[in-house]
């Protein structure tokens, strides 16, 4: 029998009661599912934990529904609308582009053309099965090509143009390479003589194809799947021009790095005009009279250097003219479009909590998650799903490109069936932490696909736990169990919501790792905890790289991984600025933002072989602060938990006052003396040398940290990952989990934090 | 090794570019071919923008083709026209017979009897009814594409051997059917003579009449190959090739949605169709038809020539052709061994050539790498060492540095391995290691992608294995064996002791 599978994705990540959620599902070899609504409570199967559990939603909702297999149709394009057919050329014509490709020799592209595969019709230039430049036209039933004699080089920009005479059926093909020290892989020592110009008779005439004018991609259609996008191209494109009349070699020739012929022009796009002080969006704008502008289709790269980078400048803002490259990958999708499968009202009355649609076909099951945030906010408990950095890890599979994946896990991977195939054929996209199929950092992930990794029960290959979403439900099912009145609300909810809505908590606790911020949510936080908000930060690693979303389209996320950090891909050089947003990329900490400024700590090690208990340091004991340990024994607390055997580690973070904790922080806790798997993080490094690992580095630990803000604000920090997956331990009840509960009770009174009377040094006389 | 040095010289015909002027490329008038395929590159040892010849065939037909035109017309002699005729006219038939077993994958032996049907059918219509050669050819032509269909029939259902016992009996039934034929020159043991013929009969006894007259049947062989040009590197042979590729034949290429029978039989109706031709043009070329036509013998004579050329290409079968006929025809004082002789070099092209004597480059290229491999095998003393005359082969030379690096350090890492040392990481496969555990434990978990071991989940805290990944998207997994672990701890140590092993034999 066939193999049966099913999953899918919601139209949003968050709802309240009354509001639609849609969900778009696909299925293989089957034609219905039952669908059921359930409410997440604990993800982690662990088994010195409760283990998985969820709550069935009892309603008319649940049954049977049809479903069926929906494609994706991945890769970048530029879709030129044009109802006038002004593109429509079946007679002479010329077409002229800058063209920087990063993997010439995977087979035949189309850079930019109106061509049909299924209808063999049209014309295209593009790059042949041989890596070499070609112009293609058809005629309904045959296909006549020119090509070039030399290869493209790849990661080098090229003046590329076709021209053809219908009537003479003269073609001419011309490439120049333009390269300076700069915009290139290679400078212009390498000898290579790149300038080629061919002329040949074709035996066709053009017939137009009934497609769109597509920049990097063809059209093409198959039974069942429809039409979909071939022939995609991986690289960059800058200014294109088409013309609809013969252009000589000599006006070829004239036309690298000039402004374009006006005389029988037809389309002249500017892929540097629409900078702006929010980025740049999808239009690629037309400066011909017909204004046949194009729009980026799955979310093509912009803010991208271009064939005239002069590297002077690193930034789009400074010189826009520069940045006329749009990026192009045959494997990005930002979303499937796929039809809705059904779609379920949200009904009054259900707990603000993580839930899923769970689909069931026979054994075969998948949980599509999303979250139900209270409709006016009751609690005084919030939790916040870090979803921002759910998307950064989306689909992630550094285990199976990246050879010091296991180093850095520092055991072998550890891989489940779902991600083994998952990699065969990655059909809904990568994550921040992967590369596209040419080797490019994978800078936008999203929503509207697929997360196959954004799953109750999922463990992490390279990490051998869980990470991200399941792990954070462990905290859910805490609070829950401990009976506390909480609500749930996501990045997404804080950052559509603002200050006003966060303020109605006396309390915000974090998910484990809220890794990914953008500038509004992290002036939301900090003004939050500064006019008296209290936030439990219930992590590591967080508040690190810079993100943004583009108005109005907060299922898209961007992030550029810049020159320092623990980073799975760095962007080229001139490209740290994001499009969506106008801000530098990389991590806060390099933007004046450190996270100890936040929170009292910042990213200082990772490592994934073991975790360890904290041991209380000195601070602990003092009556400010004491009552945190009401009901701990000992000096040693957290030496459990369902992450490696310990509440410290994986990721953590130390207290710094070089890097902005607030200078009356009071370590509570720490936890030393680790393994040199945990390597100290990478922007602390100026020189390197021996003794920056565990067992050498005194920056390899994880700080446990309290603050006090004004107006009753205050900051409690675990500095650690594995924290939320130790509150599990012995059926909820063990020292982290008292800890926790101290803090929560204390936080979520209005008023008065204990231990505020506290404010001398001590006397030493004794 | 000391002192040693490598390098080559080869002559290869390169030509530098002007890359500033406009090339032009020409074309094939009717064709998107142009006659020679210059290929442009940039040489990888200099990075020098160079064009080189990718194809040589051309050439080689030009020159080939020229010579069969021009010397028996420079020498002049009867005897020599005649052994030069009969290589046009054999090789014309073993070209087409090829495009029916090669191209269309038919085994069919019916090839000369269709030659036949279309002489005698030409001839008949030419005494009977007195039309002139160029209907004869009409008529042949059809006549070759009827006894195609005909024996088209079988070859829906009937494949490989069955078939071709099938066309032999057809051969023998036309030779049986014109035997007794009164009206097909049954009385003269099948010959029938008196068609009309391109070359009057008197002309032939001028060396302007023998040029003419051998001319055209270069024509013929000329027109024969045009025909296998166009049917196998067309649209149609491309598309029997690829179905062919698989094993499965007919199921994959149906899969793949190519109607491999519709394809297979239209390649077999052309040939047949232009065997018919060769025929009627056989028929004006001796005014008339002759028994030997259909014999089993003379079938023979030309599998010989196939087989002796290679199977499949069209140079083959001319070569074959050419070596075949002038053994046959010129050593005719050497009686019947020069027919022994024939069927040596046929054996001897079976046993020791993989396709004749064009498959015999490809075949010295590959014992020429395998001797290669072994040399270099045998004196390549050390796991991943690189000798001299590797280095110019290897384009990323950060490859060399690094084996290098691993060499020494593998090297170390094996002295230390030690029943302790395994131990150690039994009891505890993750954390901090003594220093040489952590070194070996380093090494391993670096190595790349391909081939690494991973610990793959069967089920979530009960059974683990150990499979090693293939590092290319759609290559999922391989098992390395079916041993499963109940615990992490043991599937960690597991992959441990594998990798232990890969290192102990690695020097």
């Amino acid at each position: 029998m066939a193999q049966v599978s099913v999953t899918g994705y919601t139209d949003k990540p968050s709802v309240i009661e009354g509001e639609e959620i849609s969900f778009y599902v696909t299925a293989d070899n089957a034609t219905e599912a039952q669908v059921d609504i359930v409410r997440l409570i604990h993800g982690d199967e662990d088994p010195k934990g409760p283990g998985f559990q969820e709550e069935l939603i009892h309603s008319d909702f649940s049954g049977v529904k049809p479903v069926k297999k929906q494609f994706v149709d991945l890769g970048n394009a530029v879709r030129v609308p044009d109802p006038t057919g002004k593109l429509a050329l079946t007679d002479s014509l010329t077409i002229a582009t800058y063209v920087y490709a990063t993997t010439p020799e995977k087979g035949r592209q189309v850079l930019l053309g109106k061509f049909s595969l299924a209808e063999t019709a049209g014309y295209a230039l593009g790059i042949d099965q041989a890596g070499r430049l070609a112009f293609w036209i058809a005629n309904g039933s045959d296909t006549d090509e020119i090509v070039s004699q030399v290869p493209l080089a790849h990661h080098t920009w090229y003046f590329v143009a076709a021209s053809f005479d219908a009537k003479s059926g003269k073609a001419i093909l011309h490439q120049e390479a333009i390269v300076n020290p700069y915009n290139g892989r290679l400078g212009l020592v390498a000898p290579f003589d790149h300038t080629c110009s061919v002329e040949q008779n074709l035996r066709l005439k053009v017939k137009s194809a009934t497609t769109d004018f597509m920049w990097a991609a063809a059209s093409n259609s198959a039974t069942i799947r429809g039409s979909f996008k071939d022939l995609l191209f991986n690289g960059k494109i800058d200014r294109s021009y088409v013309w609809n009349r013969a252009l000589s070699i000599s006006e070829i020739k004239s036309q690298c790095c000039a402004d374009p012929i006006l005389d029988g022009l037809v389309a002249g796009w500017d892929t540097t005009i629409g900078y702006g002080e929010n980025g740049i969006d999808d239009t690629v704008v037309d400066i011909s009279s017909n204004k046949l502008d194009g729009i980026g289709i799955q979310r093509p790269i912009r803010a991208m250097t271009g064939y005239n980078w002069s590297g002077r400048h690193d930034d789009w803002r400074v010189a826009p003219h520069e940045y006329g490259g749009i990026a192009f990958h045959d494997d990005s999708v930002v979303d499937c479009e796929w039809e809705k499968t059904f779609s379920w009202t949200v009904p009054a009355g259900l707990k603000s909590a993580a839930y899923a649609a769970r689909i069931r076909i026979g054994d075969v099951e998948d949980h599509i998650p999303f979250f139900i945030r209270a409709a006016k906010p009751k609690a005084r408990i919030l939790y916040l799903f870090p979803t921002s950095s759910y998307l950064a890890y989306a689909n992630e599979m550094i285990v199976h490109h990246v050879p010091v994946a296991q180093a850095i896990g520092s055991h072998p991977a550890v891989l489940t069936k779902t991600e083994a195939d998952y990699f065969q054929d990655p059909k809904y996209g990568r994550s921040t932490y992967d590369h596209y199929a040419d080797g490019e950092g994978v800078c936008y992930t999203s929503w509207l696909r697929p997360i196959l990794n954004m799953r109750p029960k999922w463990r992490s290959s390279a990490i051998g736990t869980t990470w991200q979403f399941p792990r954070d439900l462990s905290a859910t099912a805490w609070l829950e169990h401990q009976n506390y009145d909480f609500e749930i609300a996501t990045d997404h909810d804080l950052m559509r919501e603002g200050l006003d809505w966060l303020k109605n908590y006396s309390v915000i606790i974090t998910g484990s790792h809220p890794e990914y911020w953008n500038e509004f949510g992290l002036n939301v936080l900090e003004e939050y905890i500064s006019t008296g908000g209290r936030l439990m930060y219930m992590g590591g690693n967080g508040f690190y790289w810079v993100i943004s979303y583009r108005d109005g389209e907060p299922e898209i996320m961007e992030v550029r991984k810049g020159e320092a950090g623990m980073r799975a891909w760095q962007a080229e050089p001139g490209e740290y600025y994001h499009a969506t947003s106008a801000e530098r990329g990389g991590i806060w900490r390099n933007r004046g933002r450190a996270p100890q400024k936040l929170t009292g700590v910042g990213f200082t090690t990772q490592g994934f072989d073991a975790c360890h208990p904290y041991f209380r340091m000195p601070d602990s004991y003092h009556k400010s602060v004491s009552w945190i340990f009401d009901g701990v024994e000992g000096e040693k607390f957290g030496d459990h938990g369902l992450a490696l055997g310990g509440a410290a580690g994986l990721e953590t973070e130390r207290y710094d006052l070089l890097l902005g904790t607030p200078p009356h922080t009071k370590l509570l806790g720490s936890s030393t003396n680790w393994s040199d798997n945990y390597p100290g993080v990478h922007e602390d490094i100026m020189f390197h040398h021996p003794g920056l690992l565990g067992t050498q580095n005194p920056a390899v630990r994880a700080d446990m940290t309290y603050f006090t803000a004004g107006n009753n604000g205050a900051v409690f920090s675990t500095g650690s990952i594995a924290w939320t997956s130790a509150l599990p331990s012995f059926g909820y009840e063990n020292d982290v989990s008292r800890i926790t509960k101290n803090i929560l009770d204390a936080f979520s009174k209005p008023g008065e934090l204990p231990g505020g009377a506290w404010i001398e040094d001590e006397k030493s006389w004794r | 090794m000391s002192n040693v040095s490598v390098g080559r010289r080869r002559f290869i015909p390169r030509w530098r570019v002007k890359s500033s002027s406009l090339s032009r490329r020409f074309r094939v008038p009717g064709t998107k071919r142009s006659l020679l395929r210059f290929e442009g590159r940039y040489n990888p040892k200099t990075l020098q923008r160079e064009l080189i010849l990718r194809d040589k065939k051309p050439l080689f037909w030009l020159v080939g083709l020229f010579a069969l035109a021009v010397i028996p017309i420079a020498v002049g002699q009867q005897l020599v026209f005649s052994i030069f005729g009969s290589i046009c006219f054999f090789a014309a038939i073993n070209v087409l017979w090829t495009l029916i077993i090669g191209t269309a994958g038919l085994q069919s032996f019916a090839s000369l009897a269709t030659v036949g049907v279309g002489a005698y059918a030409a001839t008949y219509l030419s005494i009977t009814y007195g039309i002139p050669w160029p209907v004869m050819l009409m008529a042949g032509t059809a006549f070759g594409a009827l006894m195609g269909f005909i024996i088209s029939i079988p070859a829906r259902r009937l494949d490989g051997l069955y078939y071709a016992l099938l066309t032999i009996g057809i051969s023998e039934f036309c030779r049986n059917y014109v035997t007794q034929s009164e009206s097909l020159g049954g009385q003269f043991n099948g010959a029938l003579f008196g068609a009309d013929r391109i070359v009057p009969e008197e002309a032939m006894q001028t060396t302007t009449g023998q040029t003419i007259a051998y001319l055209t049947s270069f024509v013929v062989l000329l027109i024969s190959l045009a025909i296998f040009r166009v049917v196998s590197g067309g649209r149609i042979g491309i598309l029997l090739r690829t179905a062919q590729s698989s094993k499965e034949d007919e199921s994959f290429a149906s899969a793949i949605g190519i109607d491999f029978q519709r394809a297979r039989l239209l390649v077999f109706l052309v040939a047949s169709a232009a065997l018919g031709f060769v025929g009627a043009f056989y028929a004006t070329n001796q005014g008339g038809a002759s028994l030997s036509l259909f014999s089993l013998d003379q079938m023979l004579l030309l599998l010989a020539m196939i087989v002796i050329g290679g199977l499949g290409k069209a140079e083959g079968a001319v070569v074959g052709t050419v070596i075949v006929v002038f053994l046959n025809q010129w050593f005719t004082s050497w009686g019947p061994w020069r027919i022994v002789l024939v069927g040596v070099l046929m054996l001897a092209s079976v046993l020791y050539t993989r396709n004749g004597l064009f498959g015999l480059r490809q075949q010295l290229i590959e014992i020429r790498e395998r001797r290669k491999a072994l040399s270099r095998a045998i004196r390549t003393t050390r796991y991943g060492a690189f000798l001299p005359e590797q280095g110019p082969e290897i384009a990323d030379k950060g490859v060399i540095a690094e084996r290098e690096f691993e060499r020494a350090i593998r090297d170390q890492l094996r002295e230390w391995i030690t029943p302790e040392i395994i131990e150690e990481h039994r009891l505890s496969p993750l954390g901090q290691h003594s220093d040489h555990l952590e070194r070996i434990l380093n090494y391993f978990r670096k190595q790349p992608i391909s081939n690494k071991y991973v610990v793959y989940c069967e089920e979530s805290f009960k059974a683990y294995r150990v499979v090693a990944l293939s590092g290319i998207p759609g290559v999922p997994p391989r098992s390395v064996d079916d041993k499963t672990y109940s615990n992490l701890d043991e599937a960690y140590h597991a992959v441990f002791l594998r990798r232990i092993n890969d290192l102990k034999s690695q020097h």
